[in-house]
């Protein structure tokens, strides 16, 4: 795994609040979030559906749907202004630095083009190939992850390859143009276990190859594990905890991320065992609770939880590993 | 780390079958289709080379041999000039798939492109261009084109025919084209708001697939994704649409010819033909039989090859 000690972030997110307009006025989905990549560093970003991680991926590169909008924040990617930069450059920005990988690969693609063509489209707009250089390039990155006789893939139609298949497809045309940055949204969650783990694996081996950085989302804690280096905690719309991979396994701050990880079903469980949950569901946008956002659900949850809004904030004993939680920091202070 | 090799069944071993191909396969299967596509390239075929196909000029008249019945010399028997009716059939199918070619392609262009800014834009744009396509909607058609030919056509024959006594350049002697021209735009004019809308509601839904935001997220521009992402994937729809409009602008054609506000004689129309026989029919049914068989035909052709195409290219939509 590759660990860097440069604190270059190449991608810093503070205090990015985004809103849907609905009938009753504007409702809060993602409430002040800060994230930031180091240069060559993985980044987990965990959370249940609905809790943001989609759409603060997408409003950095401005492609949010109609009536969501970032209303606060800051975005920069490699010290640019991602949220006031022109459209011409955002547009070298998206695909030519910043790679993206979509969630569903059975919709992802264009039906109606082929996967050499839609390969091949990037290299001709950001990297002014000719059809012929494209081509070769879209067969060398087919072969790159890992689609056995890459150069007769090229002429096949998306719907002649698998699920697994296209994702792979999707990889390779994220990184088309060796970007620095690779964002994954859940790129496994449409897959079979198994192709999930391929697919981790090839990333993993790609990202030691190419030395990019990559943004990884997803609500599987457990599949990341060996990939990541660091892992961000998303719950209704905040980072709830941040904190290096190993750290978060070895010692969960927050009561969310405990409860997550108590979640995940082990194999020296007992058979009959019932598998630990959260209880409760997380609020709606629009009915966000005045306190901390997790209180209602909180096993620890106290007066002040109700009250207040925590700040995320290093724990003392290690600097990297920041939590947002009155009852965790009071602990450790104590301690 | 290596790549983990691809389990190797997942792997099909036939040539690439595009979804077009995909399409012919099923369209060869449904018989009235079949039959329908034959006709209109039969048609097609009468359209391109029908008249090095009869003996006869659709013009020339043989006052000896008028309002005869059908025969080996004269397929479909002659008229009240004694002009043969199977050449001016002939030559109405020429009419009649000039006319519905031209105003199609027209009506096409502009539907397509209005509709396809509009549901990709949105906006003030899409608004203007709704408004307009409903103002357009809402025009009588027939209304229209009679406005047309009574405001326009007199005024333009005539500023020809004295430019060419003025100056007997030959361009100005001929005024059949202003007929033409006249249809095609009157036509033209009225025949595109439903493209316009079908592909405005394909693009529409089509702008929200994970592919056009994954087509942005590469940073191509929205020409681009307009272009090969979009208006393709819209283009199944619109297929059967524009089959089914070539035969519309047909029969419409024929309707305006038949009332006089089409082609005028001596330019034979089906339209025109069948509103000539339609005065004799009862001494001479051939003279109106002829031309409304083959209108008939023709219409019927359109569509079930405008169905077949439906179930073909929309498999999910068919029973």
């Amino acid at each position: 795994m590759t660990k860097t000690n440069t604190s270059e972030r190449l991608l810093d997110v503070k205090g990015l609040t985004i809103e849907i307009e609905t009938r009753n006025g504007p409702a809060t989905i993602v409430d002040g979030i800060d994230l930031h990549v180091n240069k060559g560093e993985t980044l987990g970003v965990v959370g249940e559906s609905g809790c943001g991680k989609s759409l603060t991926m997408l409003s950095l590169m401005r492609l949010l749907p109609n009536k969501i909008r970032v209303t606060k924040g800051t975005a920069h990617f490699a010290g640019r202004d991602l949220q006031t930069m022109s459209n011409s450059e955002l547009r070298k920005v998206r695909g030519g630095e910043v790679g993206f990988v979509f969630q569903d690969p059975m919709t992802s693609l264009n039906p109606v083009m082929r996967i050499g063509q839609q390969l091949a489209e990037p290299l001709i707009y950001h990297r002014g190939m000719n059809k012929a250089q494209a081509r070769k390039r879209a067969g060398e990155l087919l072969k790159l992850v890992g689609i056995p006789g890459a150069e007769d893939r090229l002429d096949a139609y998306p719907h002649e390859l698998s699920g697994g298949m296209r994702q792979r497809v999707m990889i390779a045309i994220g990184l088309a143009c060796n970007p620095q940055l690779l964002i994954a949204d859940e790129p496994t969650t449409a897959l079979d276990v198994t192709i999930q783990a391929q697919i981790v694996d090839l990333v993993k081996e790609l990202r030691d190859r190419l030395g990019m950085s990559i943004v990884w989302i997803t609500h599987d804690l457990a599949l990341i594990a060996g990939l990541v280096d660091r892992v961000a905690v998303l719950y209704a719309g905040t980072v709830v905890e941040d904190a290096p991979v190993d750290d978060l396994f070895a010692r969960p701050a927050h009561p969310y991320t405990q409860g997550l990880l108590a979640s995940i079903p082990k194999l020296s469980d007992e058979r009959a065992s019932r598998l630990s949950s959260i209880g409760g569901t997380p609020p709606e946008p629009g009915r966000r609770p005045k306190g901390c956002p997790f209180a209602p659900r909180c096993p620890l949850a106290e007066a002040i939880c109700h009250d207040k809004v925590p700040v995320l904030e290093s724990l003392v004993s290690a600097g990297a590993h920041r939590v947002a939680c009155f009852v965790a920091q009071r602990k450790l202070e104590a301690a | 780390m290596t790549v983990v090799p691809m389990a190797t069944t997942d792997i099909k071993e036939e040539p690439p079958v595009s979804l077009w191909r995909d399409a012919w396969f099923r369209l060869r299967r449904n018989r009235l289709a079949v039959f329908g596509l034959g006709v209109v390239v039969l048609l097609a075929f009468t359209a391109l080379f029908g008249p090095y196909l009869t003996p006869f000029d659709f013009l020339s008249q043989n006052l000896d041999a008028r309002n005869m019945p059908p025969s080996l010399t004269h397929l479909f028997g002659t008229d009240d000039l004694g002009r043969d009716v199977f050449s001016r059939v002939i030559f109405g199918t020429r009419t009649a798939f000039l006319v519905a070619i031209v105003v199609t392609a027209i009506a096409v262009v502009i539907g397509v492109t209005l509709g396809a800014l509009a549901g990709f834009f949105g906006g003030w744009l899409d608004r203007v261009v709704m408004w307009l396509t409903d103002m357009t909607m809402s025009i009588p058609n027939l209304l229209l084109v009679v406005v047309i030919n009574a405001s326009l056509k007199s005024p333009i024959s005539s500023w020809m025919e004295s430019r060419y006594l003025a100056t007997l350049n030959p361009f100005y002697r001929e005024t059949i084209w202003v007929d033409f021209l006249l249809v095609f735009g009157s036509m033209a004019l009225i025949s595109w708001p439903p493209y316009a809308r079908l592909v405005r509601a394909q693009v529409l839904s089509i702008r929200s697939r994970p592919y056009i935001t994954a087509a942005q997220a590469l940073g191509l521009t929205n020409r681009i994704i307009l272009m090969r992402y979009v208006v393709p994937n819209a283009l199944g729809p619109l297929i059967v649409a524009v089959s089914a409009g070539l035969g519309t602008a047909m029969v419409l054609e024929s309707a305006f010819s038949f009332l006089g506000v089409g082609v005028n004689p001596p330019t034979p129309s089906w339209g025109n033909m069948i509103s000539d026989g339609l005065r004799v029919w009862q001494h001479y049914p051939h003279l109106l039989a002829a031309p409304a068989a083959v209108l008939g035909l023709a219409s019927v052709a359109f569509s079930f090859l405008g169905d077949g195409l439906n179930d073909a290219l929309n498999p999910r939509g068919a029973k």
